[in-house]
C-alpha cells in the first residue's frame, strides 16, 4: 500500500516535469501550428547550463534557475528566427523538418562540448524527506510540484489578463484576424518561443537534479514525452497539455510498478497510439476526425525532376560494379556497402514520404524488423540465408503495414507523430520480448551471407550482393512508379479528398505503398544483420530514421535516383573526412535545415 | 479630401494576374463601395489595402502614409479598422475580450473603457452577450461584434469585406443602418459588396470591378440605375 502512494507521488512529480515541456510545446503549436522538435534540445541545453553553473560557478539554485531560463529563452528566440520565420510561406511540415534539423545540431553540439557520457547533476537542496502516510516527499519533490503549480498559475494569469497574453490567444485562434487588430504576430511568436523555451530549460534542470543524471540523449526523449502529453490533451491545448502530462506521468509510474522499468516508455507510446487512433484531437475534444486544416499539404514541392538518361544509369551501375576490381581498399568497400544498404532504406522512404506524401519519422524500425526477422529465421529455424533475407522483406512488408494501418486515417503532422511512436515501440517491444528476441542481450553469431552453400563473408562479395539487390529493388520501384499505382499514389499525395472522390480507396493504396516500402527496408535490415553478425534493439534508432529522411530530401522526395544519390552522398562523404566522424549528425542536421530552407525539391527534384 | 488612394495596382497570385492597373480613391467622410461578381478581385483589393498581400506594382496611400511597404499591424496602427470577410471573430474568446482586442493598438485605458461603453450603447444586443464566447453568437450578432471591434481601434477608415454576407434579411437592414450611423459619426467606410442594390442604397460613391479592372465608377445615386452594373455581374461585354 505504502509503495502505491510512493508511485503516485512519483508519477505526479514526473508528470509535473513533463508538463513544463508539454505546455511550451502546446503554446508554440497554438500560435504557429508547429510541433517544435527542437524543444527537447532546449531542455537538454537547460540541464547542461545548470550543470555548468553548479560545477564551475558554484552558483546557488536561486541564481542558476533564472540563468537557465534566460539563456533558454534566448535559444528559443533563435530557433524561431532560424526554423520558423523564414519558412512562413512553405508547407506546414517544413518548419517541423527544420526544427528536427536544429535539434540534431544542438544535440550534437552538446555531445561535442560535453561528450556523450552522462554526468551527475547533484541537487543543491537539503536532503530531508517528510513521511506522508507510507510514502516520503523530499525538498526537490516539493520544489518541482511548486514550480509546476506556480508556472501554471502565472501562465493562466498571463494568457487571461495581459495584453500580450490576449495577443497570444488571438493569434492562436486566427492569425490573420489578429494581424488585422494590430497584433504583430512575429513578435507574438518570438515571445511564445521565449516563454516555452524558458520553461523547457527549467524542466531540464529539474529533471537532471531529480535523477542526478544528465546526458545528451535526454533531449529526444523529452520531445517525445512532451508530444505524447500534448496529443493526449489535444494539440495546442495548454490545460490539456498539463492534464496529459500528469496522466502520462501516472501511467508510466504505475506501469513501471507493475511491469518493471524497461516498460516505462512502452506505456507512453501505447498511450500515444491509443489516443491518436481513438481521439486524434485529444481527450477533451469530441470530434473523432482531425481538423482538415491547417495541417494538410505535403512537403513535396512541385518541381521538374532531373531525368537521368538510361545510359547514365547503366554507366553508374557499371562503375559501381567494377569498384572492387579497381583495387579499392576493404574499408572503402565496407563504407559503400553501407551506403547501398542505406539506399535501400532511402528508396523505401522516398516512396512513402515522397510519392505517397506521408512523412514517416520511424522508418528505421522497418530495418529492425527486417534484421530480427532474418537473423531469427536463420538462427532459430535454421533457414538458409538466401531464403531468410527475402522472407525478412515479406515479414517487414506485412508487419510494418499492419502496424501503421490503424494510423492511415491520420494526416500530415498526426501521421508523422504516429510513425515516430510506432517506430519507438518496435524497439521497445524487441527489448522486452525476451523469449523471442533475446531482449537487451541482442542477437549474436548471426551467420554471414551465403548463396547455395557458398559463404560470402569477404567485403567484395558482400559489396556485390548488396549492390545487386539495390539495383533490382530500385528498378522495380521505378517500374512501379510508371504504372497506374504510381499515378494513384501521387494523386493521393496531391489531394486525398479529390482522390477519394474518384473512387480511390485511400487505405488500400497506402497499404500497398507501405508494403512495397517495407519490403525494401526489410531486405536492407536483413542483409545488414548478416553483415554485422550482431544486432540489438538499438542497432537502428530514430537517428537512422532522421538520417534517411535527410537523404531522401537531399535527393528529391519521390525520386528513386535521388534517394540513391542522397544515401551515397550522406553515408560516404562524411566517411571521407574521417576526422569529422563525430560531426556526422551535425552535418545531417545542417543539411536538413539548409535543404528545407533553400532547396526543398532536393538535388534531383521531386517527382 | 482623399483619405485612401490606390494607384495603378497590379496583383498576381503566382502566374495569375488578379488586378490590372487598379485605381481607387476614397474620400474622407464617405461610404465608398467596391462592387463586383465572383472572382472579380474584390476581396484581393481588401487584402492589398490591409497589407495581407503585396501588389507587384502600384502604390497604396492612406492619410499621408505609404501603405505599400508597411506590415498589417502597422497599417492598422496608422488608423484603419478591419471587418474581415465572414467576421473572423476570436471564437474561443469572450465578446468583451474580442472588443478589447479591437483596441489592441491603443494604450489609453480610460478612453478604451469609455469606448467600450459607447459600443454597448450603439450595439445594445452585444451588451447581453458580453461574457459569452464569440463563437456561440448568431451570424448577425457576430457582425455587430465585428463592427464594434473595428470601431474600438478608433479608426479613420473602416474596411468591410461583404458585411451583409450570410445574414438574415432583418439583420441586413440593421447592419446597413449601423454602417450609416457609424459613418455619420465621422468614420469613412470602404466596403466590398456583392449585393449591388443594397450597397448603392447607402453608399456615396461606388466602383465596379470586373475581372481585375475598374469598368465603372461614379456617384452611387447615378449608378443605381445603370444597366452596365448588371452586365458587369453577368460577365457581359462593356
Amino acid at each position: 500500500m505504502s509503495s502505491w502512494l510512493d508511485y503516485t507521488i512519483n508519477g505526479l512529480i514526473i508528470g509535473n516535469i513533463y508538463a513544463l515541456v508539454a505546455v511550451g510545446l502546446a503554446l508554440i503549436f497554438g500560435v504557429s501550428h508547429l510541433i517544435n522538435f527542437a524543444h527537447g534540445s532546449v531542455y537538454a541545453v537547460g540541464a547542461y547550463i545548470g550543470w555548468a553553473c553548479f560545477t564551475y560557478l558554484h552558483a546557488p539554485l536561486a541564481v542558476t534557475a533564472p540563468t537557465v531560463m534566460i539563456a533558454c529563452a534566448g535559444l528559443g528566440v533563435l530557433i524561431e528566427r532560424v526554423g520558423l520565420r523564414p519558412l512562413a510561406g512553405s508547407a506546414r511540415i517544413a518548419p517541423l523538418l527544420a526544427t528536427i534539423g536544429i535539434s540534431l545540431v544542438l544535440d550534437q553540439l552538446l555531445q561535442i562540448i560535453f561528450t556523450p557520457d552522462p554526468r551527475a547533476l547533484t541537487s543543491p537542496l537539503p536532503n530531508w524527506r517528510i513521511q506522508i502516510g507510507g510514502g516520503t516527499i523530499g525538498a526537490l519533490d516539493l520544489l518541482i510540484a511548486a514550480t509546476g503549480i506556480v508556472s501554471a498559475g502565472v501562465l493562466y494569469f498571463f494568457l487571461r489578463f495581459t495584453k500580450l497574453g490576449w495577443a497570444v490567444r488571438a493569434t492562436a485562434q486566427d492569425r490573420d484576424a489578429a494581424r488585422q487588430m494590430g497584433v504583430d504576430t512575429d513578435r507574438v511568436n518570438m515571445a511564445v518561443f521565449a516563454i516555452a523555451s524558458a520553461l523547457g530549460g527549467l524542466s531540464g534542470l529539474l529533471v537532471g537534479m531529480y535523477f542526478n543524471h544528465i546526458d545528451p540523449a535526454m533531449s529526444f526523449a523529452a520531445t517525445l514525452k512532451g508530444v505524447v502529453a500534448q496529443v493526449v490533451g489535444g494539440m495546442g491545448n495548454v490545460p490539456g497539455a498539463i492534464f496529459g502530462s500528469l496522466l502520462l506521468g501516472l501511467t508510466e509510474s504505475y506501469g513501471v510498478a507493475i511491469f518493471g522499468s524497461s516498460y516505462r516508455n512502452l506505456f507512453s507510446f501505447a498511450l500515444l497510439l491509443l489516443i491518436l487512433v481513438l481521439r486524434p484531437n485529444g481527450l477533451f475534444a469530441s470530434a473523432r476526425s482531425t481538423p482538415p486544416e491547417p495541417l494538410t499539404g505535403s512537403f513535396v514541392m512541385p518541381s521538374r525532376p532531373v531525368r537521368v538518361p538510361r545510359i547514365a544509369v547503366i554507366a553508374a551501375i557499371a562503375v559501381a560494379a567494377i569498384v572492387p576490381l579497381a583495387g579499392a581498399a576493404p574499408y572503402v568497400l565496407q563504407v559503400l556497402t553501407n551506403a547501398w544498404l542505406f539506399a535501400m532504406l532511402a528508396i523505401s522512404l522516398t516512396l512513402v514520404a515522397g510519392t505517397l506524401g506521408q512523412i514517416s519519422l520511424g522508418h528505421a524500425s522497418l530495418l529492425l524488423i527486417g534484421a530480427y526477422a532474418s537473423a531469427l529465421l536463420a538462427l532459430d529455424l535454421h533457414w538458409p540465408v538466401w531464403a531468410s533475407v527475402p522472407a525478412a522483406g515479406l515479414v517487414t512488408a506485412l508487419l510494418g503495414t499492419a502496424l501503421i494501418a490503424p494510423a492511415f486515417r491520420l494526416r500530415s503532422h498526426y501521421l508523422s507523430i504516429a510513425t515516430l511512436g510506432i517506430g519507438e515501440m518496435v524497439g521497445l517491444v524487441i527489448l522486452n520480448w525476451e523469449s523471442l528476441t533475446r531482449g537487451p542481450m541482442g542477437v549474436t553469431n548471426i551467420p554471414p551471407l551465403q548463396v547455395g552453400g557458398v559463404e560470402l563473408d569477404n567485403p567484395r562479395a558482400a559489396y556485390w550482393v548488396t549492390l545487386g539487390v539495390l539495383v533490382l529493388l530500385a528498378l522495380l520501384q521505378t517500374r512501379l512508379l510508371r504504372s497506374h499505382l504510381g499515378r494513384t499514389f501521387r494523386a493521393i499525395r496531391d489531394d486525398d479528398v479529390a482522390a477519394r472522390a474518384h473512387g480511390i480507396s485511400l487505405g488500400r493504396y497506402k497499404a500497398i505503398a507501405f508494403a512495397v516500402g517495407g519490403f525494401s527496408a526489410g531486405i536492407s535490415g536483413g542483409i545488414a544483420a548478416h553483415l554485422y553478425s550482431y544486432i540489438n534493439n538499438e542497432t537502428f534508432t530514430s537517428t537512422v530514421s532522421i538520417s534517411a529522411l535527410t537523404m531522401v530530401i537531399l535527393g528529391g522526395l519521390g525520386n528513386v535516383a535521388g534517394a540513391v544519390f542522397g544515401a551515397v552522398a550522406l553515408t560516404a562523404l562524411p566517411e571521407m573526412f574521417r576526422g569529422t566522424a563525430e560531426y556526422r549528425m551535425l552535418i545531417y542536421g545542417l543539411a536538413l535545415l539548409l535543404l528545407v530552407r533553400f532547396r526543398p525539391q532536393g538535388v534531383f527534384g521531386t517527382t | 479630401m482623399t483619405l485612401l488612394t490606390l494607384r495603378k495596382i497590379d496583383t498576381f497570385y503566382g502566374p495569375v494576374q488578379v488586378h490590372f492597373g487598379l485605381d481607387i480613391e476614397v474620400r474622407q467622410g464617405q461610404i465608398v463601395c467596391l462592387l463586383g461578381g465572383n472572382a472579380s478581385g474584390k476581396s484581393t483589393t481588401m487584402k492589398i489595402i490591409l497589407g495581407l498581400l503585396r501588389p507587384r506594382a502600384g502604390t497604396v496611400r492612406f492619410d499621408g502614409h505609404d501603405l505599400t511597404a508597411m506590415t498589417t499591424p502597422k497599417i492598422i496602427r496608422a488608423g484603419i479598422g478591419s471587418v474581415p470577410e465572414a467576421r473572423r471573430l476570436f471564437g474561443a474568446m469572450t465578446v468583451r475580450e474580442n472588443l478589447l482586442m479591437g483596441a489592441f493598438a491603443r494604450s489609453d485605458r480610460v478612453e478604451i473603457a469609455h469606448d467600450l461603453d459607447r459600443m454597448l450603447e450603439l450595439f445594445p444586443r452585444v451588451r447581453q452577450r458580453l461574457a459569452s464566447r464569440a463563437g456561440t453568437l448568431s451570424g448577425g450578432e457576430q457582425q455587430m461584434v465585428a463592427m464594434a471591434r473595428a470601431l474600438m481601434g478608433r479608426p479613420k477608415l473602416i474596411c468591410m469585406d461583404e458585411p451583409t454576407m450570410g445574414l438574415s434579411p432583418l439583420f441586413v437592414d440593421r447592419v446597413l443602418e449601423l454602417i450609416q450611423t457609424v459613418n455619420r459619426d465621422g468614420v469613412t467606410i470602404f466596403m466590398v459588396e456583392q449585393n449591388a442594390s443594397l450597397a448603392l442604397a447607402i453608399a456615396h460613391y461606388a466602383y465596379v470591378l470586373q475581372t481585375g479592372r475598374i469598368i465603372l465608377h461614379g456617384e452611387a445615386a447615378s449608378l443605381a440605375h445603370d444597366p452596365r452594373i448588371r452586365d458587369a455581374y453577368l460577365g457581359g461585354k462593356t
